[in-house]
């Protein structure tokens, strides 16, 4: 899903909801009714969201297991390639030892891993943003700490602001409003 | 809630981060750099001497040997950097007057050694012997330069480790005959291969040279 | 009580500290005082870089000494935060929610400590990129069959990852403290530090992907690193550290002083924060156990020591072991065994488990015992080698334990920062573990 560009007008709507069910399923009914361009904002993860909003993908761990091997495969190819091209004789030890060789080669895997698994959820969540129309909604500043909003984003085919509006009306949020686009340009 | 940071906020962070990047880029490239210079390594940088002694004078034009000067080179781990009375072995009868010289009669007079500064120098973590180097045929050329050629003494090779393991991991090529030892230009030892190409070769077998030895730790850190 | 009204709650409880923190006038007179320690480091490693070395007591041969004790003791200390955030994520012990994050700051605080001490204990420390491996003017490469490399690795790994697991776990928080700041520099500066995280229910799904990979792969690397570690001694034909048991022994003593800093750490926030409803009697119980299961598990290492040199019935060993005993530094041994083991056995009852002041000074022994265990190690195996002319003494000089007293400042220095300005304890975790099992107590 590709969220607008934060310039149009209005940039979604937004519903908020009491409790985390409310929201997961008020998800899984714009789901129903066809809503795709869609986004649920919550103080904490929820586990049945990711099914409720679609999510399929396991990018994550993927990039996560390259970075592992690639991690481990620049560790153990380090140390042959340094052994070879400035031989070390000392201590009695062959040149190519792979025993001494795996903790760095793990060491490194680790490093790797971890490093692609973080940058990559940065990456894929298009963060640091530190500007977002959602932002300016009231009461969003809530949604760390105790309360759940829903966004449909214009870009959908579906949206159609009074009938959008009408249909979260009737999932029974708190409010339903309008998220604004990006302030007028500098 | 009201919007914290502007649009254009994120422009501004994502031109810092990519700013940071290249600064750390250039801090390598830069560090990497110097590392290299003759800013670190010293190389052609003359240092100043209470004489300006001409190496290409006395060297080159005049045909003093080094090691009328530097008399240790052969037998001591230092060559060693002459007393007043050598210079004065000649000194005390051509240019006697000479202002230039001065200090060397001051320091004749007063028994009070010229402070030469050290141009060649190793750091004090490096064990290195004149006498064994001269002994295999390294002749003084390779580590100090063209003496011959410069007016003022200054660095001619680098003297960073990969130079000195250069040598040390491979030496067959830079072994000369000893008794040519303090020769300045080997311009036309390649010309004839089929006298020097095996040279090395023959004299690393004659005198037992085993380069897997000669890059163990201790031979130099000792 | 209401599901979103303990989350308001909560969310008010663990805010308010960073923007308006309760003890302004202690934590001031805490923060003078670890300034004071860091100007005893600065002190301690600014006399040490003009000096060198010769200014410690430790030489040939105990060329080890304090720094290396110290090394050992603080990096052990930190592994507990990992594997009280790591391991127990999971494995979906929820409790663990209301601990991790001051744990992970104490490992990331602890971790840093013991990385300066190897690099201190070089003898040229400003040369310690020399155990990275670039292009360099030496055409050498460092020795990757040595431990002292692996070290490098090591440690750099665990600070990178455990930085990097605790960023991104305090990133919501941020995100929170920020939405509930009130002043514009509060605001920017906790809303750059919280990237922009808008709680979109996409970057929760990938964040919790890349959160429990990261957990699920620090738990291996906790174990890897603190083998690593005993592999530093056992690598090494030094009569005393060859016993087999050494990696699992010095992993389960590092999660035994960990956890006995957690304890303090946890006893002395819950007191000085008012988090009694958040850090728990429960947590404290449960933190215990922990304590006296890993400390078990540490005497089982102690018997086997013993075990393996009657066994093995090597005269240099059996001589080590007499000299732990009766030797010149017996009274590590012995003070190991006693601060380790013998306040411990108060936890076996569930009176005491529930007893906050009581729970700190049993840790705290297990602190002392555990310095005494890191340094009885070192010293008497180090002292007698096989030779009677490499036998000799080590004293710590004034200089080394003025830079111990420094390295207590460069832990509490940042950690006091971490509890005036980010929030201690994972709030949206605490309040997603509430909604998952709708039980604070648990939570």
């Amino acid at each position: 899903m590709r969220e607008p560009s934060a310039d149009k007008e209005p940039f979604g709507l937004m519903a908020e909801f009491r409790a985390p069910e409310q929201l997961v399923d008020a998800v899984r009914r714009s789901r129903e009714a066809g809503y795709r361009s869609l986004d649920a904002y919550s103080p904490y993860p929820l586990e049945e969201m990711r099914q409720a909003l679609g999510m399929t993908g396991n990018v994550v761990p993927w990039l996560c297991l390259t970075g592992g091997v690639l991690g481990a495969a620049a560790g153990y190819g380090l140390q042959l390639y340094t052994n070879d091209a400035y031989p070390i004789a000392i201590g009695g030890r062959p040149l190519f030892a792979w025993q001494p060789f795996m903790l760095i080669t793990f060491e490194l895997m680790v490093l790797f891993a971890v490093g692609f698994a973080i940058a990559g959820m940065l990456v894929l969540n298009h963060l640091p943003r530190l500007h977002h129309p959602v932002f300016g909604v009231t009461d969003f500043h809530r949604a760390s700490a105790d309360r759940f909003f829903l966004a449909i984003f214009c870009n959908d085919p579906r949206f159609e602001i009074a009938e959008t509006a009408a249909f979260l009306q009737s999932l029974e949020p708190l409010r339903v409003e309008a998220i604004q686009s990006t302030e007028e340009p500098e | 809630m009201a919007q914290i940071f502007t649009a254009s906020a994120d422009t501004r962070l994502r031109a810092a981060a990519l700013l940071g990047v290249v600064a750390l880029v250039m801090a390598l490239v830069v560090l990497g750099g110097y590392a290299d210079s003759s800013y670190a390594t010293l190389v052609g940088w003359v240092e100043h001497q209470p004489v300006p002694f001409s190496h290409q004078h006395h060297v080159g034009e005049l045909g003093i040997d080094c090691r009328y000067c530097h008399a240790a080179a052969e037998t001591g781990a230092h060559a060693g950097l002459p007393s007043t009375f050598t210079c004065m072995t000649c000194h005390s009868q051509v240019w006697t007057g000479a202002p230039m010289l001065a200090p060397v009669r001051a320091s004749l007079a007063s028994g009070k050694p010229l402070e030469w500064q050290r141009v060649a120098r190793l750091p004090d973590y490096v064990y290195f012997d004149h006498s064994i180097h001269l002994s295999r045929g390294v002749p003084c050329v390779t580590c100090h330069g063209r003496v011959d050629r410069m007016p003022l003494m200054s660095r001619a090779q680098p003297f960073q480790m990969q130079w000195c393991l250069d040598c040390h991991r491979n030496p067959a090529p830079h072994l000369r005959p000893p008794a040519e030892i303090t020769r300045m230009d080997w311009s036309n030892w390649d010309e004839e291969p089929g006298i020097h190409a095996v040279y090395g070769e023959l004299m690393t077998k004659v005198y037992g040279i085993e380069p897997a030895k000669l890059t163990q730790c201790n031979i130099c850190h000792r | 009580m209401s599901e979103t009204a303990s989350d308001t709650r909560i969310t008010a409880e663990i805010t308010r500290i960073p923007l308006h923190h309760p003890h302004m006038r202690n934590w001031w007179l805490l923060f003078g005082l670890s300034l004071l320690l860091l100007g005893c480091f600065f002190v301690a490693a600014g006399a040490l870089f003009l000096n060198g070395v010769g200014m410690w007591g430790n030489n040939i041969p105990v060329n080890w000494g304090l720094a290396i004790s110290h090394y050992v003791w603080f990096l052990g200390i930190g592994h507990a935060g990992t594997l009280i955030s790591a391991l127990l994520l999971i494995t979906n012990a929820h409790w663990r929610n209301s601990l991790n994050r001051f744990a992970e700051a104490m490992t990331l605080f602890a971790v840093v400590c013991a990385g300066l001490y190897p690099i201190l204990h070089l003898g040229r420390p400003w040369l310690f990129y020399w155990m990275a491996p670039y292009p360099n003017t030496m055409t050498l490469y460092p020795q990757f069959k040595s431990p002292l490399s692996w070290d490098f690795f090591a440690v750099l790994t665990y600070l990178t990852v455990s930085l990097l697991f605790w960023y991104i776990g305090i990133v919501p928080d941020l995100a929170s403290v920020r939405d509930r700041a009130k002043t514009r520099r509060a605001q920017v500066l906790y809303g750059l530090a919280a990237l922009g995280w808008r709680g979109s229910g996409r970057h929760w799904a990938r964040w919790q992907q890349a959160y429990r990979l990261t957990a699920a792969i620090a738990v291996p690397l906790v174990v890897s690193v603190h083998s690593e570690i005993s592999l530093l001694f056992a690598a090494g034909p030094i009569p005393g550290w060859t016993s087999t048991v050494f990696p699992a022994y010095f992993v389960m003593g590092a999660a035994f002083s960990g956890f006995a800093v957690v304890l303090m750490i946890a006893v002395t926030l819950r007191h000085a924060l008012s988090l009694r409803d958040i850090v728990t009697e429960r947590h404290l119980d449960l933190l215990a156990r922990f304590l006296l299961a890993t400390g078990l598990m540490t005497a089982y290492g102690y018997v086997y020591e013993v075990f393996d040199a009657l066994y093995g019935g090597e005269k240099q060993d059996l001589a080590t072991l007499h000299d732990r005993f009766t030797g010149l530094y017996a009274y590590s041994y012995w003070g190991a065994v006693i601060f380790n083991f013998v306040p411990l056995q108060l936890l076996w009852f569930r009176g005491i488990r529930a007893r906050p002041a009581v729970l700190f000074l049993i840790a705290t022994s297990v602190v002392v015992g555990m310095w005494y265990e890191r340094y009885m190690l070192l010293m008497t195996a180090l002292y007698r080698d096989y030779l009677v002319s490499s036998w000799g003494e080590y004293h710590a000089s004034l200089w080394e334990w003025l830079l111990f007293a420094g390295m207590i400042g460069v832990f509490l220095a940042p950690f006091l920062l971490f509890v005036r300005f980010l929030p201690v304890i994972s709030a949206f975790e605490v309040k997603e573990a509430l909604r998952e099992t709708g039980d604070l107590r648990h939570a």
